[in-house]
């Protein structure tokens, strides 16, 4: 059995669990870009379409070849380079759809390789044509032939591969034509179609996946809707599972005789940290509530969201409630369509106040304020309204031209349940 | 699903807005190119482009159709402008230009008008307006045919594109909200797992106990003894571990049977009496007699003890007093000493044992503890927990 290293006393112990579990939480486990389920969510889909828009552009292009084959000094190397091409776009396309979430790197390097190989014959039947922008056929589409691995590697990749077909393409131009208003149009165009395309399908993947990301993200932090008034987070029961099991494992050496009694040092510091640990475990975690780990469960939310609840009486909100003020608290902080202002949301929850005269419901009344920043009052979504009612009555207000919500909410008081 | 309908509407603006933009900007730059156009072009040709442009920025932002029919109108003009102001026929340069915003530019709006039929009709009639009109204003120039290709080209690639995303965020989302369902369950799973582990307690006081002595290196126990609980407790906790939920029957000194509805009396006797073996006499007031569920029983004893304990190592005295009393709803106990005492402030951050073993024991079953004290004037703890 092994212990860790004696140096690490409780708090350093338990500094690392709170480390680590910012890295393991549900989202980020099932969002890590090494991970096989991401392409299952939508991207293999997107990869299809991209394969799609790129068939399309080889018919296009392949008729322009066809219509320009009496031009050719020798046809033998384009027609060779088309070949290939169609052969690369068929096998590129069947394999994606088989390796699943990446495309191995020696899979890529050979992709790119037989990209250029179709690009130099290309170039080499039409160069004695001079008028690149023009002819060039195959190797147009071959560039664009990128789009069918654009969900399979990284966007940089990609972004820097198109980039030197881009920058190898107008070298060729700039070499092989000479420019003259005649022509000088048609270098532009076959360059933009030959390199914009993938750089617009990297902007649309990568759009695609943050979208997931963040729609993952909400559907796992909604989970905690259900959760009873105060409640464990999700790793709780595994690290108090993995103190137990440390426990046991010391326990055990210790009764089969494997450590010799008196201790040393340092595994009697390692028992100590331990029933420390266990101590904390046993009392930890009960008193948070539904929203603190919510929020701190969620990447988005516990970037920019911060939640006063001394008296822990977001527990006492029923999921109706709950429900409304997280999609509230949701919409505020993601809704809107520039990403890069940053908002932020105050969540304060309580005290309660005393209804006078008691209340026929016997409710209690649980205030809850929303402040903000960056959030401009009349830019907010009728849908976060929505939300806010279902938590209770409200008002709004600005408070550094910022949107400031009070709600009174009404909950079952938890003496009479 | 609104949610994630919502993001992908502004997905699709964002792309479009970049899409429409970019190949603007290289049409664009196709006409700028030296003797393109006739000079009296560019007049007409700029304020067109400028409203084109800051359409195509605002389609990003907006879903507003007034944006869409902007840049169609705008890029139709500048088709009409060309074609009109250079009757003599058009240059290769203007004839790409022209490609350029009809059929790569102005398809960007296929990306916005294929969320759903309406848009779609929309998307179709506003093809075959451009398709029509630019097919009749360059016929001079190039042949219908070629043109109506280019421009079936261009639109169906945005379009493929729009329907494309469109169709593949109600399938992710289909797949995300299972993944929620799935998380949902593991939580549930979680939390129920951890709450038999946490209120598995008395397997963890005897293990704590047994822990703590190991961390003294187990100076000033037998050995053997030791031993023989610590393969005990490592039972126990394998047993937790493999699903059971053990009831310990001893650890060390102490002796925890497991109680169903007992009387609080005879039980306390046996608390009095170990204490008393232990050099701290334990005076009983009030009543002997109370029946309490045997989960609020331990809570109550266990709280009970460590208050003793604490009297017993800290106080210095050699005496304390419990005053038992219950009501309808409660049951309290006093316990108090006339010993040194301590400042409050020092207890609560230094003294984990206090908050860990009485605090959180009693408010798992609904019950709290106060603590008064000052350093000279003895310590009382109010203990309560509901009958």
């Amino acid at each position: 059995m092994s212990f860790p290293p004696a140096s690490e006393n409780t708090l350093g112990l338990l500094a690392e669990v709170r480390a680590s579990r910012s890295l393991v939480g549900g989202a980020r486990r099932l969002v890590r870009p090494e991970n096989p389920h991401r392409a299952s969510l939508g991207t293999a889909f997107i990869g299809i379409g991209a394969s799609l828009v790129c068939g399309i552009r080889a018919i296009y292009g392949f008729s322009w070849f066809v219509g320009y084959w009496p031009d050719y000094p020798n046809p033998v190397p384009a027609l060779a380079a088309w070949i290939l091409l169609i052969v690369v776009l068929a096998t590129a396309f069947v394999t994606s759809s088989i390796v699943g979430d990446r495309l191995p790197d020696w899979m890529f390097a050979l992709f790119l390789g037989l990209i250029a190989a179709v690009i130099v014959l290309d170039v080499v039947a039409i160069w004695d044509l001079h008028d690149v922008g023009r002819y060039a056929t195959a190797s147009l589409t071959a560039a664009m032939a990128l789009l069918l691995v654009i969900t399979l590697r990284r966007p940089s990749e990609i972004l820097i591969s198109i980039g030197a077909i881009g920058v190898g393409l107008l070298a060729v131009m700039l070499v092989n034509t000479r420019l003259t208003p005649e022509n000088a149009a048609s270098q532009v165009t076959s360059l933009a179609f030959a390199v914009l395309p993938v750089v617009i399908g990297v902007i649309i993947v990568r759009g695609f996946r943050s979208m997931v990301q963040v729609e993952l993200d909400r559907v796992l932090v909604q989970s905690t809707v259900s959760a009873p008034r105060f409640a464990v987070g999700m790793l709780a029961s595994e690290e108090l599972a993995r103190l137990d099991l440390a426990a046991e494992e010391l326990l055990d050496s210790v009764a089969t005789g494997r450590i010799a009694l008196p201790l040393r040092p340092k595994t009697a510091s390692v028992a100590a940290s331990l029933a420390t640990e266990l101590r904390l475990h046993l009392i930890e975690g009960r008193r948070e509530t539904w929203l603190y780990h919510a929020i701190t469960e969620s990447e988005l939310l516990g970037r920019s969201v911060t939640l006063t609840d001394k008296g822990s009486l977001a527990g006492l909100l029923d999921a109706n409630q709950r429900d409304g003020l997280l999609a509230a608290v949701w919409l505020l902080v993601n809704d809107h369509a520039k990403k890069t202002t940053v908002r932020t949301v105050q969540v304060s929850v309580g005290p309660i106040v005393a209804t006078t005269p008691v209340a026929l419901t016997h409710k209690l009344k649980v205030p809850v304020v929303i402040t903000t920043t960056g959030v401009q009052r009349n830019r907010v979504d009728p849908s976060t309204w929505d939300a806010i009612r279902r938590v209770g009555r409200y008002s709004d207000s600005s408070q550094n031209a910022s949107l400031r919500v009070e709600i009174e909410c009404f909950v079952d008081n938890p003496a009479d349940l | 699903m609104d949610h994630i309908l919502k993001e992908r509407d502004r997905l699709l603006q964002r792309t479009a807005r970049v899409y429409g933009l970019s190949f603007a900007v290289v049409a664009t730059l196709c006409l700028v190119m030296p003797g393109a156009v006739t000079p009296a072009t560019y007049l007409p040709f700029v304020p067109l482009l400028v409203a084109l442009l800051v359409a195509q920025y605002r389609v990003g932002l907006s879903r507003s159709y007034l944006w869409v029919f902007i840049e169609v109108a705008s890029v139709l003009g500048i088709v009409a402008t060309i074609t009109v102001l250079n009757p003599d026929g058009l240059t290769p340069a203007a004839l790409s230009s022209i490609a350029q915003f009809t059929a790569a530019s102005l398809p960007s709006v296929a990306l916005v008008l294929s969320t759903d039929r309406v848009r779609l009709t929309v998307l179709v009639l506003v093809f075959v307006v451009v398709a029509a009109v630019t097919t009749w204003l360059t016929a001079d120039s190039r042949s219908p045919l070629m043109t109506v290709g280019l421009l079936v080209l261009g639109w169906s690639i945005a379009a493929v594109v729009g329907i494309w995303i469109s169709a593949g965020v109600p399938q992710a989302a289909r797949r995300i909200a299972s993944i929620g369902r799935a998380h949902r369950a593991e939580r549930q799973a979680s939390e129920i797992e951890a709450q038999r582990r946490q209120s598995a307690r008395l397997l963890h006081d005897t293990v704590l106990a047994t822990l703590t002595l190991l961390a003294h290196s187990g100076v000033g126990v037998a050995p053997a003894a030791l031993q023989q609980q610590s393969a005990d407790d490592a039972k126990l906790l394998r047993q937790l571990r493999l699903g059971a939920t053990p009831t310990p029957l001893s650890s060390g000194g102490y002796n925890l049977e497991p109680v169903e509805e007992t009387v609080l009396g005879t039980t306390l006797e046996s608390v009095k009496q170990r204490f008393g073996r232990m050099g701290l006499e334990v005076a009983w007031h009030g009543t002997g007699q109370v029946l309490l569920p045997s989960d609020v029983l331990d809570a109550f004893l266990l709280a009970l003890a460590e208050c003793l304990e604490n009297v017993r190592r800290h106080s210095g005295v050699r005496e304390a007093h419990v005053t038992i009393v219950d009501d309808a709803t409660t049951v309290r106990a006093m316990i108090t000493d006339a010993g040194v005492g301590f400042i409050l402030d020092d207890v609560d951050s230094a003294r984990l044992g206090f908050k860990e073993s009485v605090v959180a024991r009693l408010k798992e079953v609904g019950g709290h503890a106060r603590l008064f004290s000052e350093p000279g004037s003895g310590t009382t703890v109010v203990l309560e927990v509901p009958r």
